[in-house]
């Protein structure tokens, strides 16, 4: 077998303000044969993106090829014109973009994105274009295809949008598809289907594959061949089972271990977790313990909620009829004090909506109770008792980018909701932002610094940080780690663990990722379309689930079954 | 669809009636027409009689229903100044504006479109730094001067374009047009540059902007993976997403052309509805100035709901209700 793709020796660098130079990608090579499916793995920022970028010509204007290059067919591609490079993309190589959401042009229709690929790269034109693009749609499994064509990208769902781009990225039958993070935006039945589809789709037409993610369950259940990458050199590289099994480098190792697991709970990720200086983290603990409020009764529930719904409305108007939306029916569940519940769901399931209704963003339907500390929280009516439910009751947020004021330095960022309550003095304010951030693992003198200066698990760690600043008793945890490399996921989940275990705080955590509910959770509940499916331990729930919606969602996670690595 | 156009038309309505209230009484306190209209030989009783004529002895809110009845049927007033119908003054004189404002604006888009797209492509060309630059230059130079430059250079050294005037005109629908016959286009040429300068420097900066912005959004690239050639990549994939902010800017600037182009028709001397306002504001012509206001608030409503329209047009995701 003929090496389809060679890699050699590449180095690709950007010069940076400072007069240094970036290197991206430093001194990579890898081979990839016609019918292969190679993995690519590695974090944010290892360069894998810029591997298949440079092997079609799309490298961002400044960014300059050092050494090697990538030979496609023994031709080499990387340095090609513009004109030639057009004749290669489509043609010979297939692009799948991470986010089928973006991928597609928004004021153009499905038709027209589809029609122009074919007509670009194959000698169909006009009527001939959109019956192949009709046949297209029927290969990567788009159903109703004529229909669709009239349609825009905003009309149809991420996974529909992503079998669009698959099928526009085959049109040529290319000899290579560089797949980049091509489910990363999906759900896990979704990504399942797509998966298999793309897998079908390659296997039928000998098409290899170029498949860059981070996601080790895909690497494991679809690739022959995995190549490591940390900032941007080349770490490890092997057949997928003995990389994944027997990681010869720490990296792979530390990249293994992780991994949150389904299929057994681990008390703490085996990743060297930072953590701060002992002196200001213990002081922090005093602070935050000498605040301890009541936090409820071992044995009642924190919080109690009963029968909450919300509808979404939308109005009437000439043409057509007012029309609800269920987002959330009928849900009830307990929180126990010092417990960690979660609540699992695809995207649209309503666990979200769940969240903002006991923070009181949205006001759900009547007959609903919502008991805090055993208060009914529509019946807080002094400025006093909101204030005390707030403290008591915070929040972490899913995006560690905007959730932050950019505006304001971490420190401020830190003490703000406590200064503007007039409960803290400047320089009380000052000590405590940084005691805090050598709580949650940061340099306290880094609290100067703007929220941009940090990465984005440092600005996780801040909104931790902020949320911990009233001494809450409750935090509730959308989606924190889900923008997260799976690195700095395992240690800020270890952090989070560490903080419940030493302040005794009550989590209720929100995420669509059965593994990582399974390695923070006691307890769990599982939604879908609004409505509870299941709920009970999680030993119980993600191992020998009941409902048969909950084991599909399992069966579909893709599995990182290795044996664990100590 | 339909709900949005029947309440656009309700507000629209509102809209007009609170203007020509705000007119009405504006008028009625700064000036005193009878003042201004009144020889210095008139007595008191010839006073009183011209009031009568003019109909403005009455209380203000007299006058004013007055008027709107007359204007329910069609009839906005007499002029006190020219003593004939004020529409038939307006309606004379508005193609003059209108035609040089929508050639200025379609200057503006023609050259300032591709300049703009041009400068957002090629950000570090020598080309595009002096496209920059003369942007700049077009911002700041003040109207009425700069059209003095255009009359120096063309009209006085050059001697290839008229200074002045409107030129011939051809008869379409009994309204006399300056943009169908050759010597009707040289007059127009000149006030039309004068407006369109400042134009093509909005619609170069706006396209620029959106070029770069539209430029790293995922779909293009997406686009060039697909093997998209460069001219369809422009025509298609980054024209359409550049043209929302286009459109806001090119209807609002559309209704200040035509209703501030005042400066540039006296410089020129264009027969155009600015000098006509001018003239009545100066002599207290109250009937003039209300209903030019009314109409050009009815213009602005009716720019502004087009370009609502076209927003729907060209972008798929908004829709209303």
């Amino acid at each position: 077998m003929s090496e389809l793709i060679k890699v050699e020796n590449l180095t690709i660098a950007y010069p940076m303000a400072d007069g240094e130079v970036f290197r991206a990608i430093d001194n990579f090579s890898m081979t990839v044969s016609r019918g292969q499916i190679v993995g690519v793995v590695g974090e944010s920022g290892a360069g894998k993106s810029t591997i298949g970028k440079a092997t079609l010509g799309l490298l961002d204007e400044n960014a300059v090829i050092d050494t090697g290059g990538v030979h496609l067919d023994n031709i080499m591609v990387s340095h090609l014109e513009e004109h030639a490079q057009v004749e290669i993309r489509g043609n010979k190589v297939g692009y799948i973009y991470q986010n089928p959401m973006t991928a597609l042009n928004p004021v153009l229709t499905i038709g027209e994105q589809i029609i122009e690929a074919i007509e670009a790269n194959t000698n169909k034109r006009g009527a001939a274009a959109r019956d192949y693009a009709i046949a297209l749609l029927q290969q990567a499994e788009v159903p109703l295809p004529e229909e669709r064509l009239e349609k825009y990208p905003h009309q149809m769902s991420g996974g529909l949008c992503q079998r669009i781009v698959f099928a526009i990225a085959i049109c040529a039958k290319p000899d290579l598809i560089i797949a980049d993070e091509p489910t990363t935006a999906l759900d896990v039945t979704v990504q399942k289907a797509v998966l298999d589809t793309l897998v079908r789709l390659t296997r039928q037409e000998n098409i290899a594959i170029i498949l860059i993610t981070h996601d080790m369950g895909v690497v494991s259940e679809m690739c022959d061949y995995v190549y490591v990458l940390r900032h941007g050199k080349l770490v490890e590289s092997g057949p997928a089972e003995q990389v994944l099994q027997h990681p010869k480098q720490d990296y792979s190792r530390e990249l293994m271990a992780a991994i949150p697991r389904i299929d057994h709970k681990v008390e703490r990720f085996a990743v060297p977790g930072g953590l701060g200086q002992v002196a200001d983290r213990e002081r922090a603990i005093a602070y935050l313990m000498g605040r301890q409020t009541e936090a409820g009764e071992e044995g009642q529930p924190l919080l109690r909620v009963r029968n909450l719904s919300k509808t979404f409305e939308t109005k009437v108007t000439a043409l057509k009829a007012a029309t609800s939306f269920k987002a959330v029916s009928d849900v009830s569940f307990d929180v126990f004090p010092s417990e960690t519940m979660g609540i699992v769901g695809e995207s649209g399931s309503g666990k979200s909506t769940v969240g903002r209704l006991i923070l009181g963003l949205h006001t759900p339907d009547p007959g609903y109770e919502i008991v805090y500390r055993g208060r009914e929280i529509s019946e807080l009516k002094t400025r006093e008792e909101k204030l005390a439910h707030r403290k008591s009751f915070q929040c972490i947020f899913q995006d560690p980018y905007s959730s932050l004021n950019p505006r304001m330095s971490a420190g401020e960022n830190i003490t703000y909701p406590l200064k503007a309550h007039g409960m803290l003095g400047k320089e009380e304010a000052r000590e405590l932002a940084g005691d805090l951030m050598e709580l949650v693992g940061l340099p306290r003198a880094s609290a100067r610094k703007m929220p941009h200066a940090f990465s984005g698990g440092e600005r996780q760690r801040i909104g931790i940080a902020r949320a911990l600043s009233f001494r809450p008793d409750f935090i509730f945890c959308d989606e924190p780690t889900s923008a997260l490399d799976v690195t700095v996921q395992a240690e800020l989940l270890n952090l989070m663990k560490d903080l419940q275990d030493q302040l005794g705080l009550t989590l209720l955590f929100v995420s669509h990722d059965l593994a990582v509910v399974r390695q923070m959770c006691d307890r769990v509940m599982v939604m879908k379309s609004g409505e509870v499916v299941e709920s009970g331990p999680c030993d119980k729930v993600l191992v020998d689930p009941h409902e048969a919606y909950t084991q599909g969602l399992l069966a579909a996670m893709p599995r990182f079954e290795f044996a664990p690595v100590a | 669809m339909l709900n949005f156009i029947l309440k656009r038309l309700a507000q629209s309505g509102i809209l007009v009636l609170v203007m020509s209230a705000l007119v009405f009484v504006g008028m009625y306190v700064v000036s005193d027409p009878i003042a201004v209209l009144a020889g210095e030989d008139f007595t008191e009783e010839d006073r009183r009689v011209l009031a009568q004529e003019l109909g403005v002895d009455k209380p203000l809110i007299v006058q004013y229903v007055n008027f709107l009845g007359n204007v329910a049927k069609g009839d906005f007033g007499t002029s006190f100044v020219y003593n004939r119908p004020v529409l038939d003054l307006i309606l004379e004189r508005l193609p003059a504006t209108l035609e040089v404002a929508f050639m200025a604006m379609f200057i503006g888009l023609v050259i300032g479109i591709p300049l703009g797209v041009y400068s957002g492509l090629n950000q570090k060309k020598p080309t595009t730094k002096a496209i920059s630059f003369m942007t700049t230059v077009g911002y700041s130079i003040p109207n009425f001067w700069q059209g003095v430059l255009l009359i120096m250079l063309f009209a006085v050294w050059l001697q290839w374009l008229p200074a002045s005037g409107r030129g011939d005109t051809t008869e379409i629908f009994g309204v006399g047009w300056s943009l169908f016959n050759l010597d009707g286009l040289s007059h127009i040429l000149l006030p039309a540059m004068n407006l369109a300068i400042y134009k093509i420097c909005l619609q170069t900066r706006l396209a620029r902007s959106g070029t770069q912005e539209v430029m790293y959004q995922d779909y293009m690239t997406f686009a060039r993976a697909k093997g998209i050639g460069r001219d369809r990549l422009i025509r298609r994939h980054l024209v359409r997403n550049i043209l929302i902010p286009i459109v806001t800017i090119t209807g609002l600037q559309i209704g200040s052309l035509i209703a501030f182009a005042t400066v540039t028709e006296t410089v020129f001397s264009w027969p155009g509805i600015g000098k006509l306002l001018l003239d009545s504001i100066h002599n207290s012509d109250r009937p003039v100035v209300v209903a030019y206001l009314i109409l050009i608030t009815l213009m602005f409503v009716s720019i502004n709901f087009i370009v609502d329209v076209l927003y729907a047009l060209l972008d798929p995701r908004i829709r209303y209700t």
